[in-house]
């Protein structure tokens, strides 16, 4: 059974890399060695990962690091980007005020 | 609730089209688009397309913009501008933000042409500003008239990156590098000999490192990779620049299709619907077209478009099923010649191609440097036309969907035949008169008029030239060969503008004769950039 | 049979329930096993849900552990769980506008206090002391200074980084399909790609999915599927730290330690659209935003220029007298159940988790009576 389904099955220890600190989640800030770090931590899906550390969860909603995300995790589990399912895409498709959302013309 | 029996996402060519073939049918048809203008990326494409006549081929991107918008106006299509689509519900309902309120709609059908965004790629410093996409540099220039900055490095050698290059020199920015990842370069061989010719460096199998600077963009480092893409320590290389262009793909926008519930399929690509034939998803009367059903051009784009509006009308009862399919499969049979050739779907990514359909050896010097060597074009007849008297010299090596130049030629010079992505043939039985519309039509630039019987000592090589200000006859320049070298000096016989030839000049420069087949390429004294 | 895996105990569902109940028997010592039907760990209704961690206004039954876990557990939660879960004690102020609500509120607040909870009604301006960002439509409000929230997000995957590191074995895409007898004692699960897990003890506590796993064994707790959405919405500074609800339960929500607010929202349409209800996509109606924005800014005129970035939509597992089944299964040996929480079964997660424990491990609860939530008590009175 693969790493992605049994999670006891071991992906090593986290090693440390020079550029654990680069910034991929713009808007909440989140760095690759804390998204190498929770995937050490047992998070093996990108939804578990954007969980605990909320990085898509900002004003873009993911729209530019969900991919470098998945690639960095897929890397972390030396499984394929494909294999690693995105998270879900919800509305609004663009950030929209309270009082625009309240506002329903009919 | 306001119901629709098409309700279309996106007014970019994808959509534009879709509305276009419903209304055309008779269906009541809304276009949504978030911008203030319709026409989705169009407007900001300042080149000329590929293709054949049917797919507007050697029209410049905005004007078939223009056109476009022209013909939704006339079959009677709405564009809601500055209303954005917030999401697609149950019931194939959707809200749409205007400025301070929002509505609810639902369609019978709905097609969603919501395009797509560009990939970002992580290195450091990527977040600094002086890093942009080439899109938004595409913008800046073609939209706002801006420069994106003075120095550039262009990442990404697709035909974005190219383009985009292009047109970043066009503005009168310097284009220090353009590097790839990749061995190869990814875009038409056509469009990076424009760039190479101007003396853009193309550096393959590099990679950035980081951006330096403090506050913004001041440098960059790039390396060498190795088979695995990974920095190659040591080859470490620093670039005096101000502004970092990444063109390394897109993603289609397919957010709104993903919160629907259609089925999604996880490709390479990215994320895109899963489609029948005429781009409806596992929800009937949800269709998809343009890039977010995958990314292509927006040539394809605007055909996908009219075959989801055709079948959405069909769906409607207003087509009947034998004329619905006769006009789709003449979409479809005009989308497959597009598809065709070197760069098709199914070739993309291959590395063993060594000789185009017509068996020539292909260039290596031109995916390696994005220029093809003068030895290796002595394997295609056409750029090797020995006759005397004014002649085209035709250096399209790479088998494109693309043949305004059989057409251009009223004499019957060209020849590409049925198969658009044929390389041009010369029939040297033919009289060229060197009117020099080859030259002008071709939208990659790789036609030129060599006539080595203009003087004793010297003969005449022209060219399409689309820098300003243009140069004058009389004055004298550099003539640059195809890696941007300069090679001779040059006296600039004539330049001649038309409307047909929608700002393309014809260059004549007059160069010593044993540089007729190097000079591709001419510098104003005084420099132009 | 092939098992593909064994275990003192086998866990069907890995939300706070399951997972908190795999922590507090792993740190026992006990092997156990989750199994988690999608690839996502806590995908159901553990991430969905408000965060409120609340004793008022809870039915009497299960009025007793939340006041347990409010005292005993939620404090020290994120320092057990070495993760911060984001628990804030500030209380829960149940907003009401009229008289009628004041009704509502007072009946409820009167049942608490009964049970020995510190819960008050307070007039509209006193709100407005605890909270002063609430708008005058307020009239009255019962004050519960020892409710608060949580991050369920968080707390769900804290309990599951925990049970891991304890030697709790996950499965993901492992979902349970057949629960399967041998010599009169229940001893598998089998799932839908085929694989067979081994227990001494299945504890079924996989939501509104229990129910048709539990029918393979000839079980049915009587609960439907309702949907349950909220709203996101960017981060605002620091604002007011209580949880807060409504006296008709159509509004509640809390500003995050981050700054975003969460606040859900009803259009009385959640029992009929959770027929389709599906965690794998948003079944988000086009009308629950909207109204959600609605009843936001009518309690919250300030929130006006907030962004809204985001909705979600879960299914909740509710029960047919709204409180949860935490019970073993006297006709089925070897069968435990935790299912049905109606969606407030968060709050008392943690506390849930220490009872199943002690059931499975002890053969009964030690910290607090369960009899309120048997299996077989529906349609026998």
């Amino acid at each position: 059974m693969d790493k992605l389904m049994n999670r006891s099955e071991d992906i090593g220890a986290f090693v440390p890399m020079p550029d654990d600190d680069m910034i991929v989640c713009r808007c909440e800030e989140i760095t690759k060695g804390e998204i190498r770090r929770a995937v050490h931590d047992g998070f093996r899906s990108l939804t578990e990962i954007k969980r605990v550390l909320r990085n898509g969860m900002g004003l873009c909603q993911g729209q530019t690091c969900s991919r470098l995300v998945r690639s960095i995790v897929a890397r972390e589990l030396g499984v394929r980007p494909s294999d690693l399912p995105m998270t879900t895409s919800r509305a609004p498709a663009r950030p929209v005020e309270m009082s625009v959302y309240a506002k329903e013309v009919k | 609730m306001k119901r629709y029996e098409l309700i279309v996402i996106g007014a970019g060519p994808a959509g534009l089209s879709a509305a276009i073939e419903g209304a055309k049918a008779g269906m009541n048809v809304i276009v949504f688009d978030e911008n203030a203008r319709p026409g989705g990326q169009l407007f900001k494409q300042i080149h000329k397309f590929f293709g054949s006549k049917e797919h507007k081929a050697k029209i410049r991107g905005f004007r078939i913009g223009q056109m476009l918008l022209k013909e939704a106006e006339e079959a009677g299509v709405t564009v809601c501008l500055n209303a954005t689509v917030l999401g697609i519900f149950p019931e194939k309902r959707v809200t749409v933000r205007y400025s301070d309120h929002i509505e609810q709609f639902s369609g019978d059908n709905i097609i969603v042409a919501t395009g797509a965004a560009e990939n970002m790629v992580l290195f450091d410093g990527w977040t600094k500003p002086g890093v942009i996409g080439a899109g938004a540099a595409q913008t800046m220039m073609n939209l706002h008239g801006i420069q994106p900055g003075q120095k550039i490095l262009m990442v990404g050698s697709g035909n974005v990156g190219l383009v985009v290059s292009y047109q970043l020199l066009q503005a009168g920015c310097e284009v220090v590098a353009l590097i790839d990842a990749a061995p190869r370069v990814g875009g038409y061989g056509v469009h990076a000999a424009k760039v190479a010719r101007y003396g853009v460096p193309f550096l393959m199998r590099h990679t950035i490192v980081r951006a330096e600077g403090k506050d913004q963009v001041e440098g960059a480092v790039i390396a060498e990779v190795d088979a695995k893409f990974q920095p190659i320590p040591g080859t470490e290389k620093h670039l005096d620049i101000d502004t970092i262009c990444l063109a390394v793909g897109l993603s289609p926008m397919s957010q709104v299709l993903r919160m629907s519930g259609c089925e999604i399929e996880d490709t390479p690509g990215g994320l895109v619907p899963k489609t029948n034939a005429y781009g409806e998803t596992t929800i009937p009367g949800l269709f998809a077209a343009g890039d977010v059903a995958g990314i292509e051009e927006a040539s394809s784009a605007m055909i996908g478009g009219r075959i989801a509006g055709l079948a959405a009308a069909h769906r409607a009862g207003y087509l009947e099923e034998e004329t619905f399919k006769q006009q789709a499969q003449a979409a479809r049979d005009s989308l497959t010649q597009l598809r065709q050739g070197m760069f098709a779907k199914e070739n993309r990514g291959r590395t063993d191609l060594t000789k185009t359909e017509e068996g020539y050896a292909l260039s290596k010097n031109l995916l390696a440097k994005g220029f093809v060597a003068e030895e290796e074009l002595k394997a295609f007849p056409s750029a090797n036309a020995v006759v005397s008297g004014v002649h085209p010299v035709i250096e399209c090596t790479q088998n494109i969907p693309c043949n305004p130049c059989q057409d251009a030629c009223k004499f019957g010079c060209i020849m590409v035949g049925r198969q658009i992505t044929n390389i041009p043939q010369i029939d040297r039985e033919k009289k060229c008169t060197g009117c020099g519309m080859c030259v002008a039509s071709c939208s990659g630039q790789a036609i030129f008029l060599v006539n080595d019987d203009f003087e004793e000592t010297r003969s005449t090589v022209t060219l399409a030239y689309e820098f300003l200000p243009y140069p004058e006859k009389g004055q004298t320049g550099i003539a640059l060969n195809r890696s941007g070298e300069p090679v001779c000096e040059a006296e600039v016989i004539s330049l001649r503008k038309s409307a047909a030839t929608d700002g393309t000049a014809l260059l004549t420069i007059a160069v010593p004769k044993e540089y007729s087949m190097k000079a591709r390429a001419f510098k104003l004294n005084g420099g132009t950039d | 049979m092939a098992v593909t895996d064994k275990a003192q105990v086998v866990i069907v569902g890995s939300g706070i329930i399951g997972n908190a109940a795999a922590y507090y028997m792993a740190k026992r010592g006990a092997s156990v096993i989750v199994l988690e039907g999608s690839e996502i760990i806590g995908n159901g209704g553990s991430s969905r849900n408000g965060g409120g961690v609340r004793q008022s206004a809870r039915d009497p039954r299960e009025l007793p552990l939340a006041m347990y876990a409010v005292e005993h557990m939620w404090p020290t939660l994120s320092e057990e769980l070495d993760m911060d879960v984001e628990y804030f004690k500030k209380g829960n102020l149940r907003l009401g506008i009229g008289e009628n609500h004041r009704a509502i509120l007072q009946g409820l607040c009167d049942r608490c206090t009964a049970q020995g909870l510190d819960v008050r009604m307070l007039d509209g301006d006193d709100v407005r002391a605890i909270n002063p960002y609430l708008s005058e439509e307020v009239t009255c409000a019962s004050w519960c200074p020892t409710d608060g929230h949580a991050n369920p997000l968080k707390a769900t995957l804290a309990y599951y980084r925990a049970a891991r590191r304890l030697g709790a074995r996950f499965y993901t895409k492992e979902q349970a399909v057949e629960l399967v007898m041998e010599r009169g004692k229940l001893r598998y699960v089998r799932t839908a790609c085929g694989d067979v897990f081994e227990g001494e003890t299945i504890l079924v506590a996989a939501g509104y999915s229990s129910r048709e796993l539990l029918h393979t064994v000839g079980i049915d707790i009587p609960m439907n599927k309702a949907l349950l959405e909220c709203i996101v919405t960017e981060a605002e500074p620091p604002m007011f730290e209580q949880m807060l609800g409504a006296a008709m339960a159509d509004f509640y929500g809390h500003q995050t330690p981050h700054g975003s607010f969460v606040f859900g929202g009803h259009t009385g349409m959640e029992p009929y659209f959770g027929t389709y209800a599906n965690e794998d996509y948003s079944r988000s109606q086009a009308i629950s935003a909207p109204t959600a924005a609605r009843a936001i800014l009518n309690f919250f005129p300030r929130l006006k220029n907030t962004k809204l970035v985001r909705t979600w939509g879960g299914s909740m597992d509710e029960c047919a007298d709204k409180v949860p089944v935490i019970d073993r299964c006297d006709e089925v040996d070897g069968l435990a159940i935790a299912c049905g929480f109606t969606g407030h079964g968060f709050g008392i997660g943690p506390i849930t988790g220490l009872l199943l424990s002690e059931l499975v491990l002890d053969g009964k609860t030690s910290t607090l009576p369960i009899d309120a939530f048997r299996y077989n008590r529906f349609g026998s009175h």
